[in-house]
């Protein structure tokens, strides 16, 4: 597996986002498969920033955490990351005074890097471009770099651009400047030319961001309550684009509490709503996840985790917040907890969360992680019918027949018949208080426990029914690995690269994190012996959790909380020193 | 109450009744909340509103009590939150009329922020704050509208801060509709009520409400001694807000009730968002699977 690994480096608001996004679009018109991401501070401008692109012509999910070409904006950030670029790797940049990377420079050589340097302000202004246009200059650089046709990026940069001529012209003519710029000896063609190109059906570049919005768009979500929090306040925006054809109702809310407690009532009332937020504000949430539990009120909220505690590291990753999800708000009550890990599952992912969230009227919390929320693969187009709608509301014919007493009704399941106000002239009373089977309060310690065992009897119901752990990888393994979210990229990739060094690697990964389902569990430790958990925390929450269900313990864990997400080279590392071959 | 709407009020005595409980109530005898669910359901019979047009959504405290004391749908949620969980359910139908409940603790400590950003967004959405002037259901605590020196429980020496205004303090914040009655002039309330069950928009109305055991500082009396009506006030323009706000201040002497503030101009929150002013049916009944391709 060949993989091309670019890093652009650069202060926030310097524009390389627009260098990135300007390269994988033009990768994805390559018919490349595309994996990037992106760190920065949590400030508007200035500090070190880089969008690491990794491109290869098989699926890949994750990323190296080094570089064969970076392309920097700025000194600072160049000096913050150059160490990352590897030996006899390639290094562009624009910058008028090569004299203020001397030190990069004799680095360089000692590393034997390529080093390719116009004056890119320069050369866009001869252009006619701006000062920002730069960026384009390096753009083409880049390109001919890596000894691509200029056309691929020509046509990505009009499509980019798309509708507005004089911007297009601009950026033709800088991109083609920088790439004019670079001699034919300094080409670093290997990588891009080792890639077999396969023309395959057209691929979308999308953040797992998106997907959820798209997701829920797809299941008939008919309101978004949000208020904004990194990194899911994007899912805010995306809607609200979206929403002058969608007809849906996007109402940034006045807090978190507010945006959970409306996406409740509108459930309540019989339509699809949602909130998204992190940790920090479904803090705030947690006390309207309890009065789900209690009314037995479908409730989806999407939490992005970024590390903790407090404001933590806002823009930064981490999987820190499965026991929230699992044990916040008061009370006991039966729930599911999933965990997306891709732009590719979150868009089914949130689709079952509402199925599930309706079925078995509870609250479901969907996990996801920063590097999901706004990291993006080219994927390709959804299967829009592949998750059909199940509310879980009673029929017409049953609605004729029906009695107050059916709602909250103890049945076996532990799931009673919904009908929404207005639906029928019985009603019934949702209750916050402990209450009967029609809804009406009671404090009688006998019905006091009926209801509540009613209730908690639905955490076998959604066990049985709840999708089973998936297995990726090779059976005999010499190592193996349980995780969650987005392990699943970097143990998808390694297993393909271990592979290749003759290392057999399996890995059961968990969409559905709670509850656990054990049985998957036990059976996954029994056919392997050499079992390790794989998650982005300090305590491996999960690990906990599993080795409790299952009394068994992991031969060993790899946790990170450093607020990077798993490189390829994080697993490589520990599978060297763990695996038993 | 005048005849024409006693006898209009006799012929709907069933759907009237139909709100009725026959539960044992658990408030205290001669608590104001008799008189605020008493004329809430005269005024619905009245209007023609029947069990299954409408939600009943309420807050925690005495007032929330009430939650399975009338007989209809009805929402009880938690301590502050009710008028979002009310907004909720109004945008997503549209169709069925929500009505809100809560207390002074409720609403002016608990969860201001919610009632700020209602009057704001003029929700679709009647909101009644059972102002007794103290946190009843935790036994007698002073709330934000308590008088200054009354002894309250946790409050030994008596309340040493000022209380908030409510009523001008929702002026502030440019309202659609405000209303203050009393729970102890029920035809009046009923009148109210029926007026804000025809607004369009957030309905914000007031009810002064005695609390016969935590509240002795003023009792039924103290108000009945104090409270007018805005038809007796002089030259008085309810679409003016200055003149609602001066009208407000005095909390202590003349203590006007009825519609004080009304903008027919403003639109609710369902018809002023922009892209679904031309929305021909409500978001209950949008749920379907969408086509995505084309925001790919
Ligand atoms: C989050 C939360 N905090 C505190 C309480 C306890 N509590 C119940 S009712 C109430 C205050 C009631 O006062 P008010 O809102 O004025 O209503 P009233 O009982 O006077 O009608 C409080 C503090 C609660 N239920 N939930």
């Amino acid at each position: 597996m060949t993989r091309l690994r670019i890093k652009i480096v650069g202060q926030s608001g310097m524009g390389l986002l627009s260098v990135g996004e300007m390269l994988i679009d033009a990768f994805n018109e390559l018919g490349l498969f595309v994996v990037c991401d992106r760190e920065y501070p949590s400030l508007i401008k200035g500090g070190y920033s880089c969008f690491t692109i990794n491109v290869s012509d098989e699926r890949i999910f994750s990323l190296s955490e080094f570089a064969d070409v970076m392309v920097a904006i700025d000194n600072v950030s160049l000096n913050q990351y150059f160490d990352f670029l590897v030996k006899d790797g390639v290094l562009i940049h624009g910058m008028e005074k090569a004299i203020s990377i001397k030190q990069i420079s004799e680095k360089a050589i000692g590393k034997n890097i390529k080093v390719i340097n116009i004056n890119a302000r320069e050369t866009s202004k001869a252009s006619g471009g701006s000062v920002l246009m730069q960026n384009t200059v390096l753009v083409g650089m880049a390109w001919k770099v890596l000894g691509i046709d200029i056309g691929v990026i020509e046509t990505a940069l009009k499509k980019r651009f798309e509708g507005k001529i004089n911007i297009i012209e601009t950026n033709l003519r800088c991109v083609k400047a920088g790439y004019d710029s670079v001699v034919s000896e300094n080409l670093a063609t290997g990588l891009v030319k080792k890639m077999s190109v396969k023309k395959s059906e057209k691929k979308f570049l999308i953040d797992g961001n998106k997907a959820i919005a798209l997701g829920a768009i797809n299941c008939g979500v008919r309101a978004y309550f949000s208020y904004p929090m990194s990194p899911s306040s994007t899912i805010l925006s995306y809607l609200a684009e979206m929403s002058g054809k969608t007809d849906m109702i996007i109402k940034q809310a006045e807090d978190e509490i507010t945006a959970a407690q409306m996406a409740l009532g509108a459930m309540h009332m019989g339509t699809r709503a949602f909130a998204a937020t992190s940790g920090g504000g479904y803090d705030l949430m947690t006390e309207t996840v309890s009065l789900a539990g209690m009314l037995e009120n479908p409730l989806v909220i999407v939490v992005g985790q970024r590390p903790g505690p407090a404001t933590g590291l806002p823009t930064w990753t981490m999987q820190g917040d499965l026991n929230l999800a699992v044990f916040s708000s008061h009370g006991e009550f039966p729930r599911i907890v999933l965990a997306v890990s891709d732009p590719i599952d979150a868009f089914y992912l949130i689709q079952h969360a509402f199925n599930f969230a309706e079925k078995f009227q509870i609250p479901v919390i969907v996990l996801s992680e920063k590097t999901i929320c706004e990291g993006k693969i080219n994927v390709l187009p959804y299967d829009e019918n592949a998750v059909d709608i199940e509310r879980g509301l009673v029929s017409e014919e049953e609605l004729k027949d029906i009695k107050r007493e059916d709602r909250y009704a103890l049945t076996e399941t532990g799931v009673s018949k919904r009908w929404l106000s207005g639906d029928s002239e019985v009603y019934y009373f949702a209750n916050g208080d402990e209450h009967f089977v029609d809804g009406s309060l009671t404090e009688e310690a006998d019905e006091v426990e009926k209801m509540y065992e009613k209730r908690m009897r639905k955490i076998e119901t959604i066990k049985k029914t709840l999708p089973k752990p998936e297995i990726f990888g090779e059976k005999n393994a010499d190592i193996s690995f349980v995780g969650w979210g987005s392990s699943k990229n970097v143990m998808i990739d390694t297993i393909a690269i271990c592979l290749e060094k003759g290392v057999k690697v399996n890995y059961l990964h968990y969409s559905f994190v709670w509850p656990i389902d054990g049985k998957s569990l036990k059976d996954f430790f029994s056919k392997n012996k050499n079992v390790h958990l794989i998650e982005e925390n300090y305590l491996g929450q999960f690990g906990n959790l599993a080795e409790a269900e299952i009394q068994e313990k992991f031969a060993g864990r790899l946790l990170k909380f450093n607020g990077r997400p798993f490189f390829v080279e994080d697993l490589i590392d520990y599978i060297d020193k763990n695996s038993k071959k | 109450m005048s005849e024409n709407v006693l006898k209009k009020l006799a012929g709907n005595v069933k759907d009237y009744m139909k709100f009725e409980t026959e539960k044992p109530i658990t408030w205290c005898t001669g608590c104001g909340n008799f008189g605020i669910q008493n004329a809430l359901k005269r005024a619905l019979a009245l209007e023609g509103i029947v069990q299954k047009d409408v939600l009943f959504c309420f807050d925690v405290g005495c007032s929330g009590n009430g939650a399975d004391k009338i007989e209809g749908y009805t929402l009880h949620g938690l301590h502050g939150r009710v008028i979002s969980l009310a907004a909720g359910a109004a945008l997503a139908n549209s169709d069925i009329k929500v009505i809100s409940f809560g207390g002074d603790g409720a609403t002016f400590s608990e969860g201001p922020g919610h009632l700020i950003h209602a009057v704001r967004s003029n929700y679709p959405v009647i909101f009644v704050h059972h102002n007794n002037e103290n946190f009843g259901l935790t036994t007698g605590q002073p709330s934000a509208s308590t008088r200054k020196g009354v002894r309250m429980n946790a409050a030994p020496d008596g309340v040493f801060l000022e209380p908030i205004n409510t009523m001008d303090f929702v002026l502030s914040l440019k309202p659609s509709f405000v209303a203050r009655g009393f729970s102890g002039d029920i035809d009046y309330l009923t009148e109210i009520f029926r007026k804000a069950l025809r607004h369009d928009g957030f309905a914000y109305l007031e009810v002064l409400q005695t609390c016969p055991t935590y509240n002795r500082d003023t009792p039924e009396h103290w108000y009945a001694e104090r409270i007018k009506h805005i038809e007796d006030a002089k030259n008085y323009d309810s679409s003016d807000i200055w003149q609602a706000r001066k009208l407000m201040q005095d909390i202590e002497n003349e203590i006007y009730t009825g519609v004080i503030f009304e903008d027919k101009s403003k639109v609710n929150f369902l018809r002023a968002i922009p892209n679904r002013k031309n929305a021909k049916t409500v978001l209950k009944d949008e749920v379907k699977k969408y086509s995505i391709s084309e925001f790919l």
